[in-house]
Order: structure tokens, then C-alpha cells, then sequence
């Protein structure tokens, strides 16, 4: 049987561990994937992909003709839905580390770049 | 036997009342997969005073039922996965752990909740990139479990020990 | 052991850090222009502004949708005075028709604007709209008398299919004046480079997918560049189900037809590799062959119906296909 003093002490090793690490990504940086969403040539968000642990969706656009959905998972993102003529956005596809394509929707002055990744291309030709 | 199924049910429907109550509030912190987890307080009690089998329905029951009442798809294999690594981890620790430790088991059984839910996501979204939440997740699993366990071991001081006993 | 773990944690999270640049300072500028998204990278020298100016430079040259530019004038007017960038990119594509069999041809565009891939409004057109169309198509009859370019009437030249390219050599040539030893530049698909990255490594461009998300393959290179046509970005499913793409078939006035679903071409002219990337797409596989072992100067990929990449000899160590690609890799030698 083990003593509840050992079974303390591991949970408190634990807790340094944990808090160890939290410290040191914050110190150091996680490798980053950032995802910038631009609209009329501004940053309207930000998107650390590495970060995200959950599926969601960003409505951008006020106007009808002019609205995109876009799609962010863990280390994705992509223009799911849109109401342009054209779709060029949708058919795209997903964009992440390893495929740093730009989604771009041009009747809607909407760009999402992939940013300071080091993933596997440095760029993508299409 | 039909003092079993309404000692399970009841349990049961604790733990998903408790599971439905948590969902309402607003998340301390905006990262998923952090929170109280109060219905373990039920599924750690039942494992660890009644046994392995009701505790396992109990804990399925309230998935399934919470899932169908508060979540999507994607979350219920999240809270499948976790809720049962969380299960074989506790089981585990029953060996192990004498009456006045059973709040460890909370700890570890919260730990291993949210890492089981970590490696669904892994493979739900094809990505590894979900493990840097490993620390925060387990530091919140440890506070949180250590609540939960510390109020399970103290249900098992109080709640005679007649209730859930199977007779044979 | 967890501190073990943690450590092991600490040292991927730092060898991770860096940007595409390495050790330099990574400068980069992205906009739009020539009706498409851009994005310039310099590492060591910010000579980006540079690039952007010749873009936009180019594009009140070229641009084929601006009633002002000389292209714009050539097609109201059947005939423009136009300036030496004009006049050379003209004559390159014309230079491309003739060693492709026409299969490029700058004067398509009257058949592009009738399936509707300028406005969005996607329609097949009628048996007797494609003969007239077949009858204003034809590169031959572009003329060039010094700096003056006339066209017959009812004609329309469209330099979409060279102009990032020709746009990729001029960026090339600009940051290079500029003292820019590493840099990669995104032009609407079109990646030319200026040297390798600043620790002598290659580039690595991805190859966009055609049949899905992603891409299928990766090139390294050093002071080339990488363009890809394909119909994947453009296109409309018609009545009977057939998919029909904006790249279309100078000889038919229909979209291209040849088994190819992309074509890449890296080299180290890039009005050359976007020209033939597109005459590649329009030709075929064994068209595209022939005419790889015929004139030279020029590596190519091209991604087949039939589920082959077919990859020349001379890049054959350069290029990797990506892990667990469905496509069978096949050298042409």
C-alpha cells in the first residue's frame, strides 16, 4: 500500500511539471502557424492554429453578396462557405503549416494567409 | 435486483443532472475541455463503493444522455473517450488506494479524463498539434479532480454503508 | 520521467521557432494585382515595395478588363503603340505558339469570355457560337511592327496566360538590382526565386493538388521558377456532368480536353514557364513529351487523369511526391 504522504508528493511533481512547461511556452513561443484573416487590406484576426483544440466557424461580411464562413480547426483553416459568383475561396480548400496556400476571395477584398510557419513548403505553386 | 437497477438509475440521473447544471455555466476559462467535471464525484463514489460494472453503466448512461442533451457529435466522442480512460484509470487505482485516499483517484481519474479527450481530438481532426494544451490540461485536471475526489471520499464516509451494497 | 518528457518538450518547441528565412530577417509584402492575390518574400534586404510598384507598373500595361491599358486599347482599336515590355511579352507568347502548335494562343480570350469565366456567369455555348469563335482565334495574325501591335478585327489578345510570369523575370531582375540574394515571391500561384535561402538550402515549393485539398508533391529550387496551370481553380459542371474549366483549347474554342489535370514547368525564364504551363495543359502528355525532348530548357510535372505524375529526368532528384500520395511516379528520360 502506498502512503498518502507518496500519493502527495506525486500529485505535487505533477503540478511543477505541468506548471513547468505551461511557463516555458509561454517563455519561449509554440511553434507557430498563425493564420491572419485580412478584409480591405485589414488584419481582422489573428488565429494561432496550433492553439486551436476545437472546431469553429467566423461569419466575415454585413452585407448579403459580400459574406464568407470561415472554417478554423486544429492546425486548418478554409473558406467553408460564401456567396461570391465565382466559389474560387471555396474550391480552394483547407490551408494550414504544411500547405501555406493563400484563400483568397477577391470580389470580397478577402485574403487568409498562412504566416511565419516553417512548415513543410516555403511556398505553394497553383 | 430491482434495488440494483433503481440504486444505478438514481446515481445515474444524479450524474447527469450534476453534468447538466455544470454545462449552464460559462467556462472559467476559454480553453475546452477545463472544467469541474462534477459528475465524476458520482462515477468515482459508485466505482469505488458499489464496483465496477454499475459504475461503468452509470458513467455511460450519463454520456450518452448528456451528450444527446448538451453537445454535438464530435464533443460525445470526446466525452466518450476521456470518460472511459478516466474509468480503466480509476479502476486501476482501486487496488492501490485505501478509504482515506481516494481523492487520488479523482486526481488521476480527472488527468487521464482530459487526456483521453485530447487523443480523440487528435485523431477526430488528424492533428497532433492539439497536445499543447497537455500541461493546462493536466494542471486542471488535477485541481478539479482533487475536488471532485476529496467530495467523493467524503460521500463514502457519510453515506451509510448499506446504500448500493449488493447483497450476496 | 514527466521531467524528462518536459525537457524533451522545451527543445521541439525551439527548434520549431524559426521563420522561412532562417537566422535573416524576413521581409514581406502581400496585395493584390493583375487580378490576383501576391505575396513577396525578401530575407536580408526588404526590397519588397519594389515588387509591388512593377505589379501594378505591368498591370496598367496589360491589363485586359482596363479599357486604358495597351491591351485594352489593341482590343477596342485593332491596333496600339505599345511600350518594349509589351511589345516583348507579345512576341515571347507568339515565340511560344509557334514551338507549341498554337496550343498557347493569346488571342483565346473571345472564346474564355463566351463560356463565362470573366463574369462567373457560366454557360455552354452554342454549336455555331463556337465556330465563329473558332474563327477569332488564331495567334498568327498578331502583327508586330517595331513597337506598333494590330490585330484583324473582332480579335481580342489577353496576356493573362504569360504575364505573372513575365512579371516574375522583371521582379527577379528588380530584386536582384536591389542586392537581394534570397528571396521567393508568390504571384497568383506563380513562385519565382531569387537564390536559394540564406543558408544555401533550396527552396521548397508544394505543387497545389488537383484532385483535392493541399498539394501532392514538393520541388526544391534554386533561381527558378515554378509555375502550374491546371482547371481546378475555375470551373462549372455543365448539363451532362462534364467539368469544364477556363483553360481552354485554342484549336476547338472549348475547354482543353487532353488527360492532364495540372502542368508545372520550372525554369529559369518565367514568361516561358507560365506560356508553357498552360500550352503543356492544352497539349497533353504525349504532346508535352515530344516537346520536352525536342527544345529543352525547361523541367515539367504533369498530373494525369489516370492518376500518374510524370516528372522529367532533370528534376527527378528534386522533386519528392508527399507520403502516402495516391499518385503512381513516373520519370520521363
Amino acid at each position: 500500500m502506498i502512503k498518502t504522504r507518496t500519493w502527495i508528493v506525486i500529485i505535487a511533481a505533477l503540478v511543477v511539471a505541468a506548471a513547468g512547461a505551461i511557463l516555458s511556452i509561454r517563455f519561449f513561443g509554440a511553434p507557430g502557424t498563425t493564420a491572419e484573416i485580412v478584409k480591405g487590406g485589414e488584419v481582422l484576426y489573428t488565429i494561432d492554429l496550433d492553439r486551436v483544440a476545437e472546431e469553429y466557424k467566423i461569419e466575415i461580411g454585413e452585407t448579403d453578396g459580400d459574406r464568407n464562413v470561415v472554417t478554423v480547426k486544429p492546425g486548418m483553416i478554409c473558406v467553408s462557405s460564401a456567396d461570391c459568383p465565382e466559389q474560387i475561396c471555396v474550391n480552394t480548400g483547407w490551408a494550414s503549416k504544411d500547405h501555406p496556400y493563400p484563400i483568397v476571395c477577391m470580389p470580397h477584398d478577402l485574403v487568409i494567409r498562412i504566416v511565419g510557419t516553417n512548415g513543410e513548403a516555403d511556398a505553394e505553386a497553383g | 435486483m430491482a434495488k440494483r437497477i433503481v440504486t444505478d438509475a438514481v446515481l445515474a440521473a444524479v450524474a447527469l443532472v450534476l453534468f447538466v447544471i455544470e454545462a449552464q455555466i460559462p467556462p472559467i476559462v476559454p480553453i475546452p475541455g477545463v472544467k469541474l467535471g462534477l459528475a465524476n464525484i458520482v462515477t468515482v463514489w459508485a466505482l469505488m463503493r458499489i464496483g465496477a460494472p454499475d459504475a461503468l453503466g452509470i458513467s455511460l448512461i450519463r454520456i450518452s444522455l448528456g451528450s444527446l442533451f448538451t453537445g454535438t457529435l464530435p464533443s460525445f466522442i470526446f466525452s466518450l473517450s476521456g470518460g472511459l480512460l478516466a474509468f480503466v484509470a480509476i479502476l486501476l487505482m482501486k487496488k492501490l488506494l485505501r478509504e482515506n485516499q481516494i481523492f487520488v483517484a479523482g486526481v488521476f481519474g480527472a488527468i487521464f479524463h482530459n487526456a483521453g479527450q485530447l487523443i480523440a481530438a487528435a485523431i477526430v481532426y488528424g492533428t497532433a498539434s492539439v497536445f499543447v494544451w497537455s500541461p493546462v490540461l493536466i494542471l486542471s485536471g488535477i485541481v478539479t479532480g482533487l475536488f471532485t475526489g476529496l467530495v467523493a471520499q467524503l460521500l463514502t464516509k457519510k453515506i451509510p454503508k448499506t446504500i448500493g451494497q449488493r447483497r450476496n | 520521467m514527466v521531467k524528462k518528457i518536459t525537457a524533451v518538450f522545451f527543445a521541439a518547441l525551439i527548434s520549431a521557432a524559426f521563420t522561412a528565412c532562417g537566422a535573416s530577417r524576413e521581409y514581406s509584402s502581400d496585395f493584390f494585382a493583375m487580378d490576383t492575390y501576391m505575396s513577396v518574400k525578401t530575407c536580408g534586404t526588404d526590397a519588397t515595395g519594389a515588387a509591388e510598384d512593377e505589379a501594378r507598373r505591368l498591370e496598367t500595361l496589360f491589363s485586359v478588363t482596363d479599357a486604358e491599358s495597351e491591351i485594352g486599347r489593341l482590343n477596342a482599336n485593332g491596333r496600339v503603340d505599345a511600350s518594349d515590355e509589351t511589345v516583348e511579352l507579345i512576341e515571347k507568347a507568339l515565340e511560344i505558339s509557334g514551338i507549341t502548335d498554337g496550343a498557347l494562343d493569346i488571342t483565346v480570350y473571345p472564346a474564355v469570355r463566351a463560356w463565362g469565366f470573366t463574369t462567373g456567369e457560366y454557360s455552354v455555348p452554342s454549336p455555331e457560337k463556337i465556330e465563329e469563335l473558332r474563327d477569332l482565334i488564331g495567334f498568327t495574325n498578331v502583327k508586330t511592327d517595331g513597337n506598333t501591335v494590330s490585330v484583324p478585327d473582332g480579335y481580342m489578345v489577353d496576356l493573362g496566360a504569360v504575364a505573372k510570369g513575365y512579371l516574375g523575370d522583371r521582379v527577379r531582375d528588380i530584386l536582384k538590382n536591389e542586392g537581394v540574394t534570397s528571396a521567393i515571391a508568390d504571384l497568383g500561384g506563380s513562385i519565382v526565386t531569387v537564390g536559394g535561402k540564406p543558408d544555401g538550402s533550396p527552396w521548397r515549393v508544394a505543387i497545389r493538388d488537383p484532385n483535392g485539398d493541399g498539394s501532392f508533391g514538393v520541388i526544391e529550387v534554386k533561381d527558378k521558377c515554378v509555375v502550374t496551370s491546371g482547371g481546378y481553380e475555375r470551373y462549372f459542371t455543365d448539363e451532362d456532368g462534364v467539368k469544364r474549366w477556363h483553360i481552354i483549347d485554342p484549336a476547338t474554342a472549348e475547354p482543353a480536353d487532353a488527360g492532364l489535370l495540372s502542368a508545372t514547368v520550372i525554369g529559369e525564364d518565367g514568361a516561358l514557364c507560365d506560356g508553357l504551363s498552360t500550352a503543356l495543359f492544352v497539349m497533353g502528355a504525349e504532346k508535352a513529351e515530344a516537346m520536352w525532348r525536342k527544345e529543352g530548357g525547361f523541367e515539367m510535372i504533369l498530373v494525369t487523369i489516370t492518376g500518374d505524375v510524370l516528372v522529367t529526368d532533370g528534376i527527378k532528384d528534386s522533386f519528392s511526391l508527399s507520403e502516402g500520395s495516391p499518385y503512381e511516379l513516373k520519370v520521363i528520360g
